[in-house]
């Protein structure tokens, strides 16, 4: 009788222990609750602009990204070189004549984009419009040589004046035209991230195209990770030839493979060379990483347009994060992207 | 050797352990079913609005208006194509078949998201 | 120990491997779930002639039926005997506190149960690995354990009942 009662003690106390087991391993998996991460997606400034929140609810997550959505769409009101009511355009149309009063965005952009064309020696130049509205990338349209000679004079950044107390801009000649295209939509994403965080999010990813800006940490606890594009890509799976990880930086890319189309065999295409007017064809894809999108997005272009060694020179120089892919497949990084980029497809 | 006699025999705990079992394993299904993450499906947004969600596994054909025309888009063996589209250079229709990501088709702001299962080893977003 | 109950649990496992490997060879759909069929005799085991007999059956079967198939001693013996030992002792614990509460069939389902939660437990340390998606499956193979242990406890029962008339009849006869 003693004999079972042990037993039977004995199968009790490892029956308990089976049980608390289980139940604290239930428990465990039942950790307090964690943001949820939402995306949505939008056609504004001629692209699609994609933003991921984390957030504990949905509608906190719709309300905030709705407020960001309206803020970049704000920003194109005012910077839309093809929409005749943009302040920009009021600029461009008193080219030579005299000097606009504009907003407080468009102040701070076009300082941003003087202090990029300073910093590039003129690569980045923010008064190239004379320039790509000769070219049209949906109609596969390019200017003569003639033409693009006689544009060129009228690109020069040091003839763009700026009055920072008075809010005005002017350009000093007739003809000049300001185009914002290679700096805006970094700069969208910039004050997108801020109306964000206005509204509470704590991490997230504003895409703006390839201009991207991420904030704070996944709710996993782990950094926002970051594909670039592979210009070779000719299928689903090699779609991307890196990743980055990123914690509350920009990062933008310049390719070759944006918007172009072929004549004559060449590619023609955006990212054009204020000094001789044609496509820069030394690089093939440039990733600037920084804290400001406005920065990433106008020193991608710059650079781009600098070319590989001297690019990544500037980049350097200004502290920044590159990785450039040239025309021969060869990529460099700068040295503070070492052992920072997880390469999918073996570099050159 | 009939089931009722057996049945009968059973007590009161072998019944309420039964059910009881049962009720919860069932209400645990469906609570699952509820927090797990929504299979695979598209989402077309017409200038900017989402005008359609459709589940990806379903074969189907449908012409989504925009503001410059019609625009059909084809849903195949879990994969997505537009197969026809009123712009100029027809970009969305070279892209082809799409099974992850977005076709774009700028001109009439139509937009084909498929919703991707997080793959665990993707980007959250990529730039280029 | 008796040679009776030496006697008694070589049969016992005898006729558990021989089930498990009839079983096994049955198709299905998903191929770790089984009606169990082998818990039949460990109920009876357990009811007829108590718990050191039921457990041992078990040992003796999550063993050899491990060494004949050449499973011995990975992931699936690990599994199976986790299996096999929490339900059966989840079972011996069952009838020790009362006699009357159980019947055959509460007592396959309490076992069918405990095997299943220990094999997931298991599974998830030594296998899967994710969380979720233990938590995910978790309700329907409890719903499945407990209809597959309902009916096994029938067949126990059924079972035992003829037992119990034969052994009447022979001692009525005596």
């Amino acid at each position: 009788m003693n004999k079972e009662k042990t037993l039977l003690r004995v199968v009790s106390a490892l029956s308990s222990v089976f049980c608390i087991l289980i139940i604290v391993l239930s428990l465990s998996a039942c950790s307090p609750q964690k943001d949820n991460i939402y995306q949505k997606s939008k056609v504004l400034m001629d692209t699609l602009v994609i933003i991921t929140v984390a957030s504990s609810s949905e509608s906190g997550a719709e309300i905030a990204t709705n407020a960001a959505f309206a803020e970049i769409e704000r920003l194109e009101g005012l910077l839309d070189f093809y929409s005749p009511e943009s302040q920009i355009s009021l600029i461009n149309r008193n080219a030579g004549v005299s000097g606009v009063q504009v907003s407080h965005d468009v102040i701070e952009l076009i300082d941003k984009a003087l202090y990029v064309s300073e910093k590039t020696d003129g690569a980045f130049d923010v008064t190239i419009g004379p320039l790509t509205s000769l070219y049209d990338f949906h109609k596969h349209v390019r200017p003569d040589d003639k033409t693009i000679r006689k544009n060129l004079a009228l690109i020069n950044y040091r003839d763009l004046l700026l009055d920072n107390a008075g809010y005005t801009v002017y350009l000093k000649r007739k003809g000049m035209l300001i185009d914002t295209g290679g700096i805006a939509k970094g700069y969208a994403a910039d004050r997108a991230v801020e109306t964000l965080k206005k509204q509470g999010i704590q991490a997230g990813i504003v895409a703006v195209a390839g201009d991207i800006r991420t904030f704070g940490l996944k709710p996993d606890g782990k950094p926002w990770k970051i594909g670039i594009r592979n210009p070779n890509a000719t299928n689903d799976k090699d779609e991307i030839f890196a990743t980055v990880q990123l914690t509350d930086m920009a990062i933008s890319t310049s390719g070759d493979y944006e918007r172009f189309f072929f004549a004559n065999n060449k590619r023609i295409h955006h990212l054009l060379n204020p000094k001789t007017g044609y496509p820069s064809e030394a690089c093939r894809s440039v990733s600037v990483i920084a804290k400001e999108g406005v920065f990433t997005d106008a020193f991608a272009t710059g650079a781009f347009i600098l070319g590989p060694v001297k690019g990544m020179k500037v980049l350097e120089g200004m502290g920044f994060g590159g990785i450039i892919m040239d025309n021969e497949g060869k990529t460099r990084l700068t040295p503070n992207m070492r052992g920072k980029v997880e390469f999918q497809v073996a570099p050159s | 050797m009939s089931f009722k006699s057996l049945l009968r025999d059973t007590s009161w705990a072998d019944r309420v352990l039964f059910s009881a079992l049962v009720a919860v394993s069932v209400a645990g299904i469906f609570f699952i079913r509820d927090v797990m993450p929504q299979g695979q499906s598209i989402t077309i947004e017409v200038d900017g609005k989402p005008a359609y969600i459709l589940p990806l596994d379903e074969d189907r054909m449908l012409s989504v208006e925009g503001p410059v025309g019609l625009t059909t888009v084809e849903i195949k063996d879990r994969k997505v194509r537009v197969t026809d589209s009123p712009c100029r250079n027809k970009l969305c229709v070279k892209q082809g078949w799409v099974g992850s990501g977005s076709i774009i088709c700028l001109p009439n702001r139509i937009v084909v998201i498929i919703g991707n299962k997080a793959k665990k080893k993707g980007p959250d977003a990529i730039t280029g | 120990m008796q040679l009776q109950d030496k006697y008694r649990i070589a049969l016992l496992s005898a006729y558990a491997i021989g089930i498990h490997a009839l079983e096994s060879l049955l198709p299905s759909p998903i191929p770790w779930m089984r009606f169990g069929l082998a818990n039949v005799i460990t109920v009876i085991a357990l009811m007829l002639y108590g718990f050191r007999t039921a457990m041992l059956v078990t040992l003796v079967r999550v063993l050899l039926s491990s060494l004949l198939t050449g499973t011995f001693p990975g992931p699936a013996f690990i599994l199976s005997l986790g299996g096999g030992v929490s339900s059966t002792l989840a079972m011996g614990l069952a009838a020790a506190v009362s006699q009357r509460l159980f019947s055959a069939i509460g007592l396959s389902i309490i076992g069918a149960f405990f095997h299943n939660m220990a094999q997931l437990v298991l599974a998830y340390f030594l296998v899967i690995q994710r969380i979720e998606a233990v938590l995910f499956i978790m309700p329907v193979i409890t719903l499945i354990g407990t209809l597959t242990g309902a009916l096994n406890g029938l067949v126990a029962a059924m079972v035992i009942r003829n037992l119990k008339k034969d052994i009447i009849e022979k001692m009525t006869v005596d």
